[in-house]
């Protein structure tokens, strides 16, 4: 227990990466929620040009025009302010990484973070100057998966990762395991997917093909709910908590987010029939615009990004888990070196390349 | 450097398809087609044409009529075209913003989101509006679709725009006109040239084919229509019915006038209980339809649920038929308004477009028809069953 409160206490090379990563995962998520209510509020085009706000330079825009100006205008030049923000510490990250860390690897991971912030405001962009909707929906869907990149940055680049392996013997990381933590963020993310296009759908669709967006949509959350508890049946006792309580988490989120979609649904387009026995569904009044309800429908989006970036968290780690136990050479020479530093108060951490 | 990424992008993800033109109402061509027996075809391509030509694309909307109090084309363009928000935090495109996903870019009611719906969203096309304070065969005062998308249709997908600005909602109110006379006089118009124009599978010539001037017969003909259709609107205000004041009862009096009302409810001349249901719990079953539906199914001889039949219909847009039922009265939920006006005007005029009929209105009690009083005693009646659930 004492070499542990050492440990926790030394500050280790890569300390810098890590902290800006997460810092970076917790501006991501305010921002897909902000996003989230552009969209809700068909905001996205209250500022029609771009990289500017009305002719300024992003950051120079008249606070007081911002702060005390229409709804719409706050939210998105807020979101854009917000954007950049995030691409000033990618940035960070990079620069960081590029001095603090020695992994090759997670510089690529950390210079392929930059390129995914700087893809995804030209998207946003492309989507203010050419007024699109289909952009905006590509916008839409990029943003989760930007921030489920975040979260596995976050992840690697921990001290956790770097410096304790996971005891043999615990959980046997198979094949199949493998593809079952796979499946949940291939499945989160042609959830977000669907969503999208319901959210973004172009005037002149069919409502067949609506229709069947919907019927699948809902089908697939039913099948990831199960997913997601079967995942966690599987490493429940696996000993390695960084495992079992994220996947415990994720049952719990995809009922939320099935409770949300309920109420995505009933605050657009009122009480399904096949939920007509729920009290007061009969004289369900909708409201348009109303705040309670966009937040509701905002939160369907933004706890979607949730669930990508921990299943994403998940897969990264049980990948992790696998890595080591499927190479023991590596293992066992990290141990020695772990026991070294634990001996050694003085002793500079070597990074491991994993 | 700003362009060759606009163009790598469009290149590499597409863009929206700019929607040129209002869809033409296949729907109702085949059904002409079927009820005329021959090929309207060409009929309603030529009537599409002159109707893009009289009221523009949905995003350049044209308002054909001079000094017309029912729609601003101002408003109309505010409404139309792609989403959009200014500066000072007006939206544009406010029909696509709040309206497209269900009632559809033509007001056709089969939008994206129209099959989860019961009862559809409303076709404009057809220019019959249920819940409205005139006349049943008559349009709809401005005021009445702004009072339904100010309160909603609670217990349906139609929400309340309370919280919309008053000129926003007046641009909805006109561009839903726009939209109703719109798709009516593409209907008659595309009649008038089978019936009057001699179409056919071959165009009639150059003086009967159909045009948006008025210097051939092709070209009066559209304007009758025009005029027709756009009149029936501007004399709407005219033609509401009038309510006589009701009185608020208490007491023996209110009690009296329920059990009356209970009598009439159970009657022969209103016989409300035959469709409603002796209980007013809407139980019985049905086997009608709205008249949008009876427009390409019954009225034109097919069965609604011949799917062979109906195949056509379907594929050309329209909305799987569905049964029309009668409404429970006792969960208090009236879509049309639960109020003693409202109720009145449903039972005196009943509800355009569906099986609900009319009760006529008679000075002294004559077995034909209800009195004043004793329609305030039905009404009151109704209430009650509403709230002793």
């Amino acid at each position: 227990m004492a070499s542990e409160s050492t440990l926790a206490d030394r500050r280790y090379p890569g300390q810098l990466v890590h902290r800006l990563s997460v810092l970076l995962v917790c501006l991501v998520w305010p921002l897909i929620w902000v996003g989230g209510l552009v969209t809700t509020y068909d905001a996205g085009m209250a500022v029609p040009d771009w990289p500017g706000t009305y002719g300024y330079n992003l950051f120079l825009y008249p606070y007081n025009t911002w702060l005390l100006g229409p709804f719409d205008l706050f939210i998105e030049h807020g979101h854009r302010l917000l954007g950049a923000i995030v691409g000033l510490v990618a940035i960070s990250i990079v620069i960081s990484a590029y001095f603090k860390e020695s992994r090759r690897w997670v510089l690529v991971l950390t210079i392929g973070l930059l390129i995914a912030v700087i893809t995804q405001g030209l998207l946003g962009g492309m989507r203010v100057v050419l007024g699109d909707r289909t952009l905006a929906m590509i916008h839409g869907c990029f943003g989760p998966a930007f921030f489920a990149l975040c979260a596995a940055t976050a992840v690697t680049t921990s001290r956790r990762w770097k410096e304790s392996l996971p005891r043999d013997g615990v959980v046997r990381v198979s094949s199949g395991l493998v593809a079952l933590f796979a499946t949940i963020p291939a499945m989160s993310y042609a959830q977000l997917v669907l969503g999208a296009q319901l959210r973004h759908v172009q005037p002149n669709a069919a409502p067949g093909v609506f229709a069947m967006i919907v019927a699948t949509h809902v089908i697939v959350a039913f099948v990831l709910w199960f997913f997601t508890l079967a995942a966690w049946l599987k490493i429940r006792r696996c000993g390695d908590l960084t495992l079992s309580r994220p996947a415990g988490l994720l049952i719990g989120l995809v009922a939320v987010q099935i409770a949300l979609g309920v109420g995505t649904w009933v605050v657009n387009y009122g009480w399904p029939s096949i939920l007509a026995w729920v009290p007061g569904s009969t004289g369900f009044l909708v409201r348009a615009k109303g705040f309670l309800d966009s937040i509701i429908v905002t939160s369907h989006v933004a706890t979607g990004s949730l669930i990508l970036a921990v299943s994403v968290m998940l897969l990264v780690r049980l990948l992790r888990v696998r890595h080591c136990l499927n190479n023991p050479i590596k293992q066992t020479v990290h141990q020695q070196r772990q026991k070294h530093v634990d001996n050694s108060k003085e002793a500079l951490l070597e990074p491991v390349t994993a | 450097m700003r362009n060759a990424v606009l163009f790598v992008v469009c290149f590499l993800v597409g863009c929206d398809a700019r929607i040129e033109t209002f869809r033409p109402n296949e729907v109702f061509s085949l059904s002409l087609a079927k009820s005329r027996s021959t090929s309207t075809e060409l009929a309603s391509q030529d009537a599409s044409r002159v109707v893009q030509e009289l009221y523009g694309t949905p995003d350049e909307p044209l308002w054909p009529v001079a000094d017309n109090n029912l729609a601003d084309l101002q408003n109309l363009s505010r409404s139309s075209g792609p989403v959009s928000s200014e500066k000072d935090g007006t939206h544009r495109g406010l029909f696509r913003e709040h309206c497209v996903v269900c009632h559809a870019l033509e007001g056709s009611g089969a939008g994206p989101a129209s099959v989860f719906q019961n009862p559809y969203p409303r076709d404009f096309r057809h220019g019959v509006f249920k819940w409205k304070s005139t006349e049943r065969g008559q349009k709809p005062t401005r005021q009445d679709i702004r009072e339904l998308l100010v309160k909603g249709i609670p217990g349906t997908a139609m929400p309340s725009f309370a919280l919309l600005n008053p000129e926003d909602l007046d641009a909805l109110v006109d561009y839903v006109v726009f939209l109703s006379t719109r798709g009516e006089v593409e209907r008659r118009v595309t009649a008038a040239a089978i019936d009057e124009l001699d179409y056919g599978v071959s165009s009639p010539g150059t003086e009967l084919e159909l045009n948006s001037s008025n210097e051939t017969e092709g070209g009066e003909v559209v304007q009758q229509v025009l005029e027709r259709v756009h009149s029936d609107w501007a004399e709407a205000a005219d033609r509401e019915v009038f309510v006589p004041p009701f009185a608020d009862l208490s007491g023996k009096k209110l009690t009296d006038s329920i059990a009356r009302g209970k009598g009439f409810f159970h009657g022969k001349v209103a016989n409300c209980a035959g469709c409603h249901g002796p209980a007013g719990d809407g139980s019985l079953p049905t086997l009608d339809y709205d008249d949008w539906t009876k427009d390409y199914t019954t009225r034109i001889g097919l069965t609604p649920d011949d799917r062979e039949a109906m195949k056509p219909f379907r594929d050309a847009g329209a909305l799987r038929p569905r049964v029309i039922a009668p409404r429970t009265l006792r969960n208090g939920v009236f879509h049309g308004g639960g109020d003693p006006n409202s109720l009145y005007r449903r039972i005196t005029q009943g509800i355009a477009g569906t099986p609900m009929p009319a009760v006529e209105v008679v000075s002294e009690p004559n077995g034909k028809g209800l009195t004043v009083e004793q329609i305030w005693d039905l009404v009151r009646y109704v209430r009650q069953l509403s709230t002793t659930q």
